[in-house]
């Protein structure tokens, strides 16, 4: 089964010589994945696993703050992304999204969400890769 | 005003049973708060010995800031990858022709760089990086 994923950056304005790039890739994937799921993100990272520990399998994680806390009511809130065992990646504000490639790292971690604040609705999906590096 | 977007699809034909995969999302980057503008951006590509780590970050970055990084393994060599983590955390796998993008918080000033680390081969990769602030080091006396 394959993924083509890809990426475009724009900017037309903050510098004399405009941005505009796109980077694209074709990913074989397997078992398991998660179709486009939502989750309504509450501030205990713990409760908002959203990639379970898998040792090694590596998988390819899109996760996008709807911007939203319930689907319908529009937030403020930030999202923070965190390894399991509270390691920070990063904060997807409402809008933003991300996509990276995560393995378990031999030491049983997984991927979870932790609202900043108040809840916030997610959308997420991942796929795993064929070559299980 | 300074806006910078970024747009990701993700499709597929074959892996939802009767129906194709069709992703698309698309944002402004934006600064430590709600506003776009984000001013500084750094843009490169490096190659990394087998085995050894290349800080793409240094902490002097604002601790909690606006950061948005893109990394992209640009090896043609399929059995050579390289692994990126946080400080010590090693979190995933860019093989051959893989890219990726993560908003990047530096949480913690001298735990959180982004490292890489070729395995197998010498590995290239290109980057960039998007930021609202910066912090100089100081200047020699």
């Amino acid at each position: 089964m394959a993924l083509v994923p890809t990426l475009t950056i724009k900017d037309t304005t903050t510098f004399s010589d405009e941005i505009n790039f796109s980077i694209t890739d074709s990913l074989t994937v397997t078992a398991p994945s998660s179709s486009l799921s939502t989750i309504v993100v509450d501030t205990t990272g713990a409760n908002n696993i959203i990639v379970a520990a898998n040792d090694n399998k590596q998988t390819w994680l899109f996760v996008r703050h709807t911007g939203t806390s319930d689907g319908s009511s529009s937030t403020s809130a930030h999202c923070d992304i965190e390894i399991t065992g509270d390691v920070a990646v990063g904060t997807l504000k409402p809008g933003e999204w991300f996509f990276f490639p995560f393995c378990g790292n031999g030491a049983s971690k997984g991927v979870q969400l932790q609202a900043v604040g108040s809840a916030v609705q997610c959308e997420y999906a991942y796929w795993s890769d064929s070559t299980g590096q | 005003m300074a806006t910078t977007t970024a747009t990701v699809s993700i499709s597929s034909g074959d892996l939802n049973p009767g129906s194709s995969l069709s992703i698309n999302a698309s944002s402004q980057l934006m600064k430590t708060g709600l506003t776009t503008g984000l001013e500084l951006m750094e843009m490169g590509n490096h190659s990394i010995a087998t085995s050894t780590e290349f800080n793409l970050s240094s902490a002097l970055g604002e601790v909690n800031g606006a950061h948005y990084v893109y990394i992209c393994n640009t090896t043609t060599n399929d059995e050579y990858y390289i692994e990126w983590g946080l400080h010590d955390t090693m979190i995933g796998n860019l093989n051959s022709g893989q890219w990726m993008f993560i908003p990047w918080n530096n949480a913690v000033a001298t735990d959180s760089e982004i490292e890489l680390e070729a395995k197998n081969g010498t590995c290239t990769f290109e980057y960039a990086i998007f930021k609202s602030a910066w912090t100089l080091p100081t200047a020699a006396a």
